[in-house]
Parts: C-alpha cells; sequence; structure tokens
C-alpha cells in the first residue's frame, strides 16, 4: 500500500469522526467559561492530589524529624550518646528525604504540556520513577533502629549474649541497608527481588513510570536507516 | 471558580476549527467511549490552561498537537493499554489477524486504525501526525526528535504497516 493510500484512509477516518461528532467539544470548551467545568476540573484535580500527597509526606517528614532533632537536642548527655547518634542520623536521613521530595515536586510544577512530547514525557516519568530513590535512603536509616537504646552503662553491665545479638541485628542491618541503598535502581528492576521488594500497588505505577523512562530514552535514540 | 482568563472567543474558534485533532487523538488512544470523553475534557482543559504561555511564532496547530498529544500519551499510559477492537460509528469491529475476510474499504480503515492503535503510546503519536501529512520538520518540532530520527522511525513503522497490509491485498 502506498502513502498516499494509507493517508487517503486516514482521512475518511477523520471524515467519519467529524461527521459522527460524538464528542461535544464545543459544549465542552464553552463550560470553561461557565463556570461549569465540574469534568474539566476533573484533570486539575488528578494533579493537585498528586501534588497534595507529596505536600503532606513533606510536611510529615518535617514534623518527624524537628521531632528528633527535638529530642536530641533535649538529650545532650554523654549517657544519650547512643540516643543522640541514632535519633540525629535518623533525622538527617529524612531531612534528605524530604529534599527529594521537594525536587520532585518542584519537577511536577515543571511539568510543562506544550513542551515537546520527549521532553514532557521524559519529565514526567522521571519524577514519577524518582520516588525509588526515596526508597533507597529510607532503608539507610535501618541499623539506627537497632541502637538508639544503648546508653554507656550497658557497656559493662550488659552480658556476653546482649552484644552477641545486638551486633549481629546491628550488623545484618547495616548490611541490608548499604546492599539495598546501592540496588535499589531501575537497572535492577526487571530482577525478581526487586518485583517482590516493590510489589504492591503503589509501586506498580512507578515500576512503569522507570520502564517507560527507559522507552523515551531509546525513543529519542538516533537511529540511521538501513 | 472564577472565570477563566484564558477562555474568549479566539480559544473558543481555534478549538473548533481545529477540533479534528482532538477527534483523532481521543480515538487513537481510547476505544472506550467513556475514556474518550474524559481524553477530550483533559485535552481541552490543557489547551486552556497551556493557553497563556502559548507562543505565537509556533503554527497554533504545531503547539496544539503537543498539548493533546502529551496529555494522550499520560492517558493512556494511566489506564493502560487500547483494546484490540475498533470503535469508529459506535459499533466495535472486530479484525482478525489474517484478515483474510477484509474486503472493503470500511475494513481497510478499522485494520489501519486497529494498526495504529497497537503501536506503542510514543510512535502512535509519530504516526498520527505522519498521517496527517504533517512535515518532517514539524513532526520533529511537536516530537523533540531530529528530523532524521523522525524519518527513520516512520520509515520502519510504515514498512511494518505496509507487510501487514500486503496480508489482505489477495
Amino acid at each position: 500500500m502506498e502513502d498516499i493510500e494509507l493517508q487517503k484512509l486516514w482521512a475518511e477516518i477523520d471524515n467519519k469522526l467529524e461527521q459522527a461528532k460524538l464528542l461535544n467539544l464545543q459544549s465542552w470548551a464553552l463550560n470553561l467559561q461557565n463556570k461549569e467545568a465540574q469534568q474539566m476540573a476533573k484533570a486539575q484535580h488528578r494533579l493537585r492530589r498528586v501534588t497534595h500527597f507529596k505536600l503532606w509526606a513533606v510536611v510529615l517528614g518535617i514534623v518527624w524529624a524537628a521531632l528528633l532533632l527535638f529530642l536530641v537536642f533535649n538529650h545532650l548527655t554523654w549517657q544519650g550518646i547512643f540516643f543522640n547518634i541514632s535519633a540525629g542520623t535518623i533525622a538527617a536521613l529524612t531531612i534528605l528525604a524530604v529534599v527529594v521530595y521537594i525536587w520532585h515536586i518542584v519537577l511536577l510544577k515543571q511539568v510543562d504540556e506544550s513542551n515537546t512530547i520527549a521532553e514532557t514525557q521524559q519529565t514526567l516519568a522521571r519524577l514519577q520513577s524518582s520516588t525509588i530513590r526515596i526508597a533507597g535512603i529510607g532503608w539507610l536509616q535501618m541499623p539506627f533502629y537497632a541502637t538508639f537504646f544503648i546508653t554507656p552503662a550497658m557497656l559493662h553491665n550488659a552480658g556476653a549474649a546482649f552484644w552477641v545479638i545486638e551486633l549481629t541485628v546491628t550488623g545484618l542491618l547495616t548490611s541490608a541497608a548499604i546492599w539495598l541503598y546501592r540496588n535499589i535502581h531501575y537497572r535492577n528492576m526487571h530482577k525478581k527481588w526487586f518485583k517482590i521488594l516493590f510489589s504492591s500497588p503503589e509501586w506498580t505505577q512507578v515500576i512503569k513510570a522507570m520502564e517507560f523512562l527507559q522507552e523515551v530514552d531509546e525513543w529519542k535514540k538516533t537511529e540511521f536507516a538501513g | 471558580m472564577s472565570n477563566p482568563p484564558g477562555v474568549n472567543e479566539d480559544f473558543l474558534r481555534l478549538i473548533q476549527q481545529n477540533s479534528g485533532i482532538i477527534y483523532k487523538i481521543c480515538y487513537t488512544y481510547c476505544t472506550d467511549r467513556n475514556d474518550r470523553e474524559d481524553l477530550a475534557q483533559e485535552i481541552i482543559y490543557q489547551l486552556w490552561k497551556s493557553g497563556k504561555s502559548y507562543d505565537a511564532t509556533y503554527k497554533f496547530t504545531t503547539w496544539m498537537y503537543r498539548v493533546a498529544l502529551n496529555v494522550a500519551i499520560s492517558f493512556s499510559r494511566r489506564r493502560g493499554k487500547a483494546s484490540s477492537t475498533i470503535s469508529i460509528d459506535g459499533n466495535n469491529i472486530d479484525v482478525e489477524d489474517t484478515a483474510e475476510h477484509v474486503h472493503d474499504r470500511e475494513e481497510k480503515i478499522a485494520l489501519l486504525q486497529q494498526y495504529i492503535q497497537g503501536l506503542k503510546e510514543l510512535d502512535r503519536a509519530l504516526m498520527i501526525l505522519y498521517l496527517d501529512g504533517k512535515a518532517y520538520s514539524e513532526i520533529a518540532e511537536v516530537t523533540g526528535l531530529t528530523e532524521t530520527n523522525v524519518a527513520t522511525k516512520i520509515s520502519r513503522i510504515k514498512e511494518k504497516m505496509k507487510q501487514k497490509f500486503s496480508g489482505i491485498k489477495k
């Protein structure tokens, strides 16, 4: 089939659609002017809902970090050294996660649908998939939840069994945290452990975004005929 | 809600004049009637919202294609893949892959639309622009690809399409 025939067929589709007038475009456009555009607002609402979710996450993160820092600064004693280091590190990692979240929101606000398809779709997919990096930062907090309750007095008084268990748990959590932080990356998204870890519906969209990001990257690469 | 500042007679006139773009994009990215209506509304909403940043040095249709296709691609990704049935006049036409029974023009049209709907979202955008008779330079402006890349990708998609159509030429 020649190009011209394809375009003729396409033009016929165009005519059919115009004649059918199944979509009441003019009415919807007028609705904007008549302030009755409830359905029009659906799209805006959807975008806002995503933004609000991120904003709430940021607020919660800030409150959690502030609470931890408050406890640290009110507990600046030698006896509280382990607590201070643990809670301070958790607070620092939480702040880092908040900063990444804010970056996420900035990107969301910057999405301009009138940019080129490659640019807009890449920004959207990157934005949707960047949530995975926050998960990586979250895992780094793990070992500090196993150390905050230790006190200097315990160094002298706790029995050997306690320290064997404590060091084993902390060591395992540290290894797991570092490994997860380094490996939670979209290059591993096709691996089984990654799919299991991010199998909940909330993550499905993020995984799809990562796959789409790869697709856009591939699409943008210049190909040469032949 | 206050009166939308971007909505005026010009906006409505331009939407009306170019409504064919919205129709085609909605039908190519959605097979379900309700989805098509949702998508059309989202496109109009985004056109209105982006209207304030419209740069008059661009052709209006180039800008409109960008907004409409971006909205459609995002919409399609949220809703999942298009189904394998096509609806133009409100009737679903099931097209068999072997296409032995495809004889008349109506069915050829259905097959063309099904083929386009079966493409990945990004390639679908390319083919809509190509079949609408846009020059490679304009397609490049809408997609953000180089002209060379546009030409190569379209050539490959067309080649596959022709192979598919050649099966029904008997």
